[in-house]
């Protein structure tokens, strides 16, 4: 009887044991979720943040390029301009050069109110 | 005495059996419970913090993208202002050599007598009437002083003609005007204190700044942004 009855209690004692196991596993899932959630997170972060740099550095350089090109342009056109000031300067310049002289040597005397 | 077996063996059996089963299936709702927890959880925490950082890196970006356009505005604007100051500076040179050939040729009024005289007596007139007192000095070049002398005196003449007062001027031959001049004559007044120069210098350089207005016109055409002409 008592063997009978050690056998028993040894089963039970026995599914308690698997039962706790059991449990145990499933803490140690938890656990590892945890750990798991912080990784992932992670990795998403920074594939966001690689992609965030990657448009940024698309703006810079498209800005750049258009930098660059708007330098060329002002240089162009102030050439232009400039080409086109001497041309008028050189055109005109014995005209100009004679009115000034004209306004030196020509006085004009104004007599003013008596008082 | 031996007790009353309440079970058969069998019934003993299946009691174990109901029994350790019962156990079993306990820990595996447990079990269960915790892992829908731990997935839950895994959820949560993953999308807090992700939602944590990513706001961090847009509001960084937002600042880093603000600031590039910036640097770009700025950028545009020095591009922009440097060509304007090249084209002035063309403008200024020229204007600069317009002035400089002028005053190279400021001596061939004096080459002809008449013409200086007459000259030489407008110059006095603009004097005269500007001081409006009855003695005055002239200074002049050393070499001009005859000549300055026979204009001063037609000078005097119309001056009593067309404001019918006298005027003395007579050349201070202390101070004469420095060698280098080209021509003209400088009017003293008001106890040597006041003085009017009319040599050919100062009269150009004068028109360094009056005659500005005219010369743009002459040179450059209208300038299409200006909107007011008094």
């Amino acid at each position: 009887m008592s063997a009978q009855n050690s056998a028993g209690i040894q089963l039970l004692l026995d599914a308690e044991r698997d039962a706790a196991k059991i449990v145990q596993k499933a803490r140690e899932y938890r656990t590892k979720r945890v750990r798991e959630a912080r990784d992932e997170a992670k990795k998403e972060i920074e594939a966001y943040k690689a992609q965030k740099e990657a448009e940024f550095k698309k703006f810079e350089a498209e800005h750049t390029q258009g930098n660059k090109a708007a330098q060329d342009e002002a240089d162009r056109e102030a050439e232009a301009r400039i080409r086109e000031i001497k041309e008028a300067g050189n055109k005109n310049r014995e005209q100009v050069i004679k009115d000034l002289l004209h306004a030196v040597f020509t006085p004009v005397p104004e007599a003013m109110a008596a008082h | 005495m031996s007790q009353v077996h309440a079970l058969s063996d069998d019934q003993v059996g299946q009691e174990l059996r109901k029994m350790t089963a019962f156990i079993k299936q306990e820990a595996e709702e447990k079990a269960r419970e915790i892992e829908i927890k731990a997935n839950e959880e895994f959820a949560i925490e993953k999308s807090k913090l992700v939602r944590q950082e990513t706001d961090a890196i847009d509001s960084a970006y937002a600042k880093k993208f603000k600031q590039a356009q910036m640097s770009q505005q700025i950028t545009r604007s020095t591009v922009a202002n440097k060509t304007r100051l090249k084209v002035l500076g063309a403008r200024q040179e020229l204007l600069d050599d317009i002035f400089e050939a002028a005053s190279a040729q400021l001596a061939d009024a004096t080459k002809d007598e008449g013409r200086y005289k007459d000259i030489l007596k407008g110059l006095l007139l603009e004097g005269f009437y500007a001081m409006n007192e009855p003695e005055l000095a002239i200074r002049a070049r050393k070499a001009d002083y005859d000549v300055v002398r026979q204009a001063a005196e037609a000078a005097s003449e119309e001056y009593k003609e067309k404001t019918d007062k006298d005027v003395k001027a007579t050349i201070d031959e202390e101070n004469p005007v420095a060698e280098g001049s080209a021509g003209g004559v400088i009017i003293v007044g008001g106890n040597g204190k006041i003085d009017i120069d009319n040599t050919f210098e100062a009269r150009l350089n004068l028109l360094k700044d009056s005659a500005l207005p005219a010369m743009r016109k002459a040179l450059f055409g209208d300038n299409p942004n200006r909107k007011f002409f008094d």
